[in-house]
């Protein structure tokens, strides 16, 4: 796997935001990553691990190219990148199958992609003939199982998934988890980001540590785990 | 579960094998100590009964009670001088005191004596696995798939004897075909895990684990899926057509949607601009009897270009805040958010001009040749409409204090641009200035139009065009260039 090319790669990338300022205020900065250095290979399942505010987001916005580094490089070799966004642009008042295309071609595809993906969709959500009403006659637990099955059917090159979720109820779960499974275990590339290292462990290939922007190690699930509990500890001794 | 003993009468009390479930139910758990005391209660009740006493051997062997075995395996001896187990847990115990090779004799007489039984075999392939005679080990174990094609101990004995001479390969396949003779047993999965952990795969050992927990489909559906991630080629947001295809479907979903809100939906396209013509025509026409003759369509003629411009402006000026959730979910190119909002208000406005084009007719200027140049004159109104609306959209997020004064300049706009008086009714030497506000010169256009009956000012039509084009040209660059700006500039 290490002898191919990286799809993406990241190099000391950092990122400081700006907070805004006003007349009466001073614009200050804020460094979000400092120093980011991590390789994603076509098929593989990368975790990233990191504390609350270690810049987990922003490293995500970095590599779907939402947002561009400060300082440092970020590659991309050519690979349709995007986040698992449930609901991305849902709108309460369309149907579900309108809020199909539209959340498929936001996320990238063209309209008449999304289409023929429209009947895979359907039959995944379960939504039956709910599918066809507006999405505010939905419960939140429909709404949910519509947004997984849209970013589940329609996959980019790269998917950066937020932690692994749960969604709807418990049937829909197990099903939603397993085809989440089956999504990052296949040949999909995966960017899988959590503070539970335990999701880590049983799902990657390779993990990353991000602590106060910087990438501190990476290496196997097994070996990062352990660098990442002695700074969980390290940390709760400080505070 | 034959006894050669008379006194069976003790035995009628409760069924035996309910009562044996509660010394197995421990064992099952790992407690093998426990399980052997209560084979030992158990025995006081059926003490005729094999299972008590070799049941409570097996706990102590497995508990590591050597000595108890032994001394249980001499009473069960003369009480059951035939049983198989005298042989099997024989063997065991033997094998346990590290004497192999008496083990083996007990297994042979055990092969001879008991060949129909499946734990015969099975232990002779241990024991022979343990004196490291694989090939032996191999051949019991053939023997016991023979016989016993449905025993699944015998099958994981197959798999597991692979795995015991580390040839992990080999392990791999035959856990492979355990799996498809028994999907269900967690063996097949995580002993399997084992070997590809071993045989330096942990991609295909994460996988089995994960497969014994979602199921074997786990394994087999990846195949699919590495053809359907290579078939993506998705960047189309940076071309032209998808940019196009997105706009417009996002435009139409939005209108959709806004209709649905409403119960008479889409008659609303064409109710609001009739009543608010009748507003315009009853303060105007009826109350204030201003203007003199033709007044509300001179005024109208105005009004509704204008109101097209000046909805669609405002409206797009705050798309960017107002996309910012999506803007941070998606990678999608900012200009969207803009444009969305302006073809969107566009839209909304084609009933409006046919009822104003039915209007007009009605009062008297019915449609002639002059009417083809209201192409170019609308040509030019959305040339403009997208390079004012765009430029304040990327203006807003950067300083927000821009949204306040939108309206209000809208409204300046507007009495600047003759909506309500003749451009002639300014002093004479202010009126080319006051044209030169493209909105103020639109209007006239559209007035000589419907109105005049003549063609309008083509060079400063073709100059303002040519401005907005460079405009949009310009405005398009810029937003390039800010594309990944306006995500950082909307966090802070």
């Amino acid at each position: 796997m290490m002898s191919q090319q990286p799809i993406i790669s990241l190099q000391d990338v950092g990122v400081s935001y700006k907070r805004a300022g006003s007349l009466f205020r001073k614009t200050q900065y804020y460094e979000a990553l400092k120093s980011v250095t991590l390789d994603i290979y076509p098929g593989e399942t990368l975790g990233i691990l990191g504390r609350n505010g270690a810049g987990k987001s922003t490293l995500l916005k970095i590599i779907s190219g939402i947002i561009k580094p400060d300082s440092g490089t970020v590659i991309n070799n050519n690979a349709s990148v995007a986040l698992l966004a449930l609901q991305a642009g849902f709108d309460q008042n369309l149907s579900g199958r309108d809020n199909t295309i539209l959340s498929g071609m936001l996320q990238g595809y063209g309209r008449r992609e999304v289409e023929a993906k429209l009947d895979e969709i359907h039959e995944f959500s379960e939504l039956g003939d709910f599918f066809f009403e507006p999405v505010h006659t939905y419960s939140s637990g429909m709404r949910t199982r519509l947004g997984f099955s849209v970013s589940t059917v329609i996959s980019p090159d790269v998917l950066l998934i937020d932690e692994v979720l749960s969604v709807g109820d418990r049937h829909f779960r197990e099903k939603a988890e397993k085809a989440m499974i089956v999504k990052i275990q296949s040949n999909q590339t995966v960017l899988l980001v959590s503070h539970a290292h335990s999701q880590i462990r049983r799902l990657c290939d390779r993990a990353v540590v991000i602590e106060a922007g910087n990438t501190v190690a990476s290496g196997t699930p097994a070996e990062v785990i352990q660098i990442y509990e002695t700074l969980l500890d390290k940390g709760k001794t400080v505070a | 579960m034959t006894s050669t003993h008379p006194e069976q009468s003790i035995e009628q009390y409760p069924i035996p094998e309910t009562s044996f479930a509660w010394a197995r139910k421990v064992a099952q758990e790992g407690d093998w100590s426990e399980s052997a005391k209560r084979w030992a209660v158990l025995r006081q009740a059926y003490p005729n009964h094999p299972a008590t006493w070799f049941g409570a051997i097996n706990a102590h062997i497995e508990a590591g009670e050597i000595e108890k075995a032994i001394v249980a395996m001499g009473s069960a001896s003369e009480k059951f001088p035939n049983h198989p187990n005298i042989l099997l847990q024989g063997a065991k115990i033997k094998l346990q005191q590290n004497q192999p090779d008496t083990a083996a004799e007990l297994l042979t007489i055990a092969r001879q004596k008991h060949a129909g039984k499946l734990e015969t075999w099975l232990q002779s392939a241990d024991c022979a696995a343990q004196k490291g005679r694989f090939d032996e080990a191999e051949q019991f174990n053939t023997e016991a798939r023979q016989r016993f094609p449905d025993a699944l101990q015998a099958h994981k004995q197959c798999s597991e004897l692979a795995m015991q001479q580390k040839n992990w390969e080999l392990a791999l396949e035959r856990w492979e075909s355990f799996r498809k003779q028994f999907p269900e047993h967690p063996a097949g999965y995580l002993l399997a895990a084992e070997a590809a952990e071993q045989s330096g795969n942990p991609k295909l050992a994460r996988k089995l684990k994960l497969a014994n927990e979602y199921g074997d489909d786990l394994l087999t559906e990846m195949e699919e899926e590495v053809f359907q991630s290579q078939t993506n080629q998705r960047h189309r947001h940076t071309t032209l057509g998808g940019l196009t295809e997105l706009v417009w479907t996002k435009a139409i979903f939005n209108l959709r949607s806004e209709t649905q809100r409403n119960y008479l939906s889409y008659l609303w396209w064409i109710l609001e601009p009739l009543l608010y013509m009748v507003v315009y025509f009853l303060v105007f026409g009826v109350l204030l009897q201003r203007g003199g003759e033709g007044f509300i369509t001179f005024l109208l003629t105005g009004l509704i270009p204008w109101t097209w411009f000046s909805k669609a402006v405002s409206s797009s000026s705050n798309s960017i805040i107002a996309g910012q959730g999506l803007m941070l979910q998606v990678g999608i190119p900012s200009i969207v958010f803009p444009l969305v909002s302006l073809l969107q208000a566009s839209l909304k406005q084609i009933p409006v001009f046919l009822v104003l084009f039915a209007f007009v007719w009605l009062q008297g200027y019915p449609p002639d040749v002059h009417w083809l140049a209201l192409f170019p004159v609308v040509l030019i109104q959305v040339m403009l409409t997208i390079m004012f609306g765009c430029l304040l959209a990327a203006l807003v997020p950067f300083v927000r204090d821009v949204s306040h004064l939108v309206p209000t300049g809208l409204m300046f706009v507007m009495f600047l641009s003759g909506i309500f008086y003749s451009y002639e009714r300014i002093p004479a030497q202010w009126q080319n200035i006051f044209l030169m506000n493209p909105i103020a010169f639109i209007l006239k256009c559209y007035r000589e139009i419907f109105i005049d009956g003549i063609y309008p000012d083509f060079v400063t039509l073709g100059t303002w065009g040519i401005i907005s084009m460079l405009g949009c040209v310009l405005i398009l660059m810029a937003y390039k260039k800010l594309r990944y700006i306006f995500p950082r500039v909307v966090l802070a």
